[in-house]
């Protein structure tokens, strides 16, 4: 794109003052010392050039000041850039449940009794593992668009949709800072993150990727924002899962549907109370509600940072469809170009005055 | 007569180199017989009735048995003329113009002409002839001084030989001393007529040249330069290369001037930034030897 196509100026009347830029070619006497016989001295090639050069620096100078007066800038343009991939909102959870050690790879080999001590002594923060792996993520997706919110008791709008690396980069670099909060609310991250889609033109396929360790028991009104939401936005809800020692695994058992046994017989009864005695744990609630919506809901299950990093990878490959979207590029100002010019020619103009014969004594 | 303080009129002695013609006594070696002390010859009383010059040692000696008068050559005086350009590069000066230069010689010579007892008069031009400062010949106190001021305070256009030539007509035909004042900065192909109508003339040529236009300013510099007379602009940067280019072009039209005028057994005096009488009064010592 060429800058100089069309350019615009924030106060074209200073344009009014360009004629001022003739004056330096008015031949003034006050600018020659007289001499009563020109044609005795040697004709002067430097002098000549040196003669056209002031008038030129000075023309020049004059046209850069005023120029840099009105402001001149491209004005504000939007561009159609086509990528290829996802709008992906990573809805991270900040609490402090996330700063706990995940359990190492070599996890399923360990003790149980000591495992505890193992993850105090080995594991990392889930909020790391997790911080490096997004990092990654981003960075093997340029053609993506990234949008980052941390949540806690409330949602945190951290970068909006971008396809800026380095600005989601350092939004979960950022995530690292300090310790964990102290609540953690995902029906309220949701209903955000899923705003946040709103009123954007849907140019590709559409990702939540809710990245938390916990899960919620969601009240109905919450469910049925949520439900509505996707719906209407069309987005793909993927949950990363990190699983703590001791979290509930979310199996065929949780995945389970309601089961279908009326009656009052001693086994359906029993397998009543155990489906309902799942659906206390918070995780699994979240987890049934989410395989009730019907919009596209993948559960990635991380117990160790390579599940984690398999889950990431797994998301990387379902979502590549080509994205068209407009980027806004911002007015720019060309007048600094000007005024370097301006400065320049009068550095000129003073060194040619320094060197000036202004009188014959 | 209205001069500057701080340097009082200087006088010059100046003889005409040859002996001229005219009747009014003066210092000048003159043609006429009269009061001089410049022996010629004796005759007779008869022819020269004179008495009060009898040479009565030489009567007696005669074999013609005349009475014999001493004959003596008269001094005589004549007249000075200043033809004097007044052109706009004269004009020019770093710290006097050269017409300044110029109004200061005239009232040295105004000066010094009275005391020899020589009539005076003056002559100015430019491109024309300038008849606002044309003063005929006049024996006279304080006319350098009225002459001086006329040229102090004149105004000044471009100038160039038609001015001359138009100014010598008036000169033609009269045994005169003249000083031509002028920075002969036009062309010499047409002075030499003009100093052929002043044949029967001595003619000082007096080139006022001003220090700043000989000599090129001492350090580095880019000059924008106007023409005094024709407004024609030249931008110089002054170097080491330059400079010598200059000082070469004065020699050389320096020699061109001196080449000139010694072909017609002339000598030009300079003047550079002040007049000198003492350089005049050799000047016609050197002459006249």
């Amino acid at each position: 794109m060429n800058p100089f196509t069309d350019i615009d100026f924030t106060q074209p009347w200073a344009l009014l003052l360009l004629p001022l830029a003739v004056l330096p070619l008015l031949r003034r006497r006050r600018d020659t010392l007289l001499f009563p016989h020109l044609a005795w001295l040697p004709h002067d090639r430097a002098g000549r050039i040196a003669g056209f050069a002031w008038r030129a620096l000075a023309v020049l100078g004059l046209l850069s000041i005023v120029l840099a007066l009105a402001g001149p800038g491209s004005p504000e343009t939007s561009v159609t850039r086509t990528g290829r991939g996802a709008e992906i909102l990573i809805l991270m959870d900040r609490s402090r449940s996330m700063d706990a050690k995940m359990k190492p790879s070599d996890w399923r080999t360990i003790d149980p009794h000591s495992l505890l001590h193992q993850i105090d002594s080995r594991g990392e923060p889930k909020s790391a593992v997790a911080r490096d792996l997004l990092s990654k993520f981003v960075d093997q997706r340029p053609d993506d668009r990234f949008a980052l919110m941390f949540f806690s008791a409330g949602p945190m709008n951290v970068v909006s949709f971008t396809q800026h690396d380095a600005v989601v980069q350092a939004g979960i670099k950022a995530g690292g800072l300090g310790r964990g909060l102290s609540d953690t609310n995902v029906g309220r991250g949701l209903i955000a993150a899923i705003e946040s889609f709103d009123q954007r033109a849907y140019s590709g396929s559409r990702i939540i990727m809710l990245v938390t360790d916990g899960g919620a028991h969601l009240d109905e009104p919450t469910r049925k924002r949520i439900r509505s939401g996707l719906q209407a936005n069309r987005i793909a809800l993927h949950w990363l899962y990190l699983r703590t020692l001791n979290a509930p695994e979310l199996g065929d058992e949780a995945s389970a549907g309601p089961p279908d046994a009326p009656g009052d017989d001693p086994a359906s009864i029993e397998a009543r109370n155990a489906w309902a005695t799942q659906e206390s744990i918070p995780e699994v609630s979240l987890h049934r509600y989410f395989q009730s919506l019907p919009t596209p809901y993948h559960l990635y299950q991380a117990d160790s940072p390579e599940d984690l990093a398999k889950a990431v990878a797994e998301v990387g490959r379902q979502q590549n469809f080509p994205l068209d979207f407009q980027e806004q590029i911002p007015r720019q100002d060309h007048s600094r170009l000007f005024i370097a010019l301006a400065v320049l020619c009068c550095t000129g103009l003073l060194i040619y005055r320094s060197m000036l014969l202004r009188s014959w004594l | 007569m209205s001069q500057r303080s701080d340097d009082a009129v200087q006088e010059f002695h100046y003889r005409l180199p040859y002996r001229a013609s005219g009747q009014r006594p003066g210092s000048h070696p003159g043609t006429s017989l009269g009061s001089g002390q410049e022996f010629v010859s004796h005759m007779s009383l008869y022819d020269r009735p004179d008495p009060r010059r009898l040479d009565l040692r030489a009567s007696v000696r005669s074999t013609t048995g005349d009475w014999l008068v001493r004959v003596n050559r008269q001094r005589v005086g004549v007249a000075v003329q200043l033809l004097v350009d007044v052109s706009a590069s004269m004009n020019f000066g770093a710290q006097r113009s050269k017409l300044q230069v110029s109004a200061d010689f005239v009232a040295s010579l105004g000066h010094s002409a009275f005391r020899i007892g020589d009539a005076l008069g003056m002559l100015a031009f430019d491109h024309r002839e300038r008849p606002d400062l044309c003063m005929p010949a006049t024996l006279s106190r304080g006319l350098g001084g009225v002459m001086a001021d006329s040229l102090r305070g004149c105004d000044t256009t471009a100038g160039g030989i038609e001015g001359l030539e138009e100014a010598v007509m008036q000169l033609t035909g009269r045994e005169a001393l003249v000083f031509l004042v002028s920075d002969f900065h036009w062309p010499l192909d047409r002075l030499g007529a003009v100093l052929d109508l002043l044949s029967h003339t001595f003619v000082v040529p007096v080139v006022v040249w001003d220090p700043a236009e000989i000599e090129p300013p001492p350090h580095d510099a880019v000059a924008p330069l106007r023409d005094a007379e024709s407004g024609v602009r030249r931008t110089l940067f002054l170097r080491p290369k330059l400079r010598a280019q200059w000082r070469e072009g004065v020699a050389a039209r320096r020699a061109e001037l001196d080449a000139f005028f010694s072909a017609r057994d002339l000598r030009a005096f300079y003047i550079h930034g002040a007049f000198d009488a003492e350089a005049m009064s050799q000047y016609f010592f050197e002459a006249t030897a």
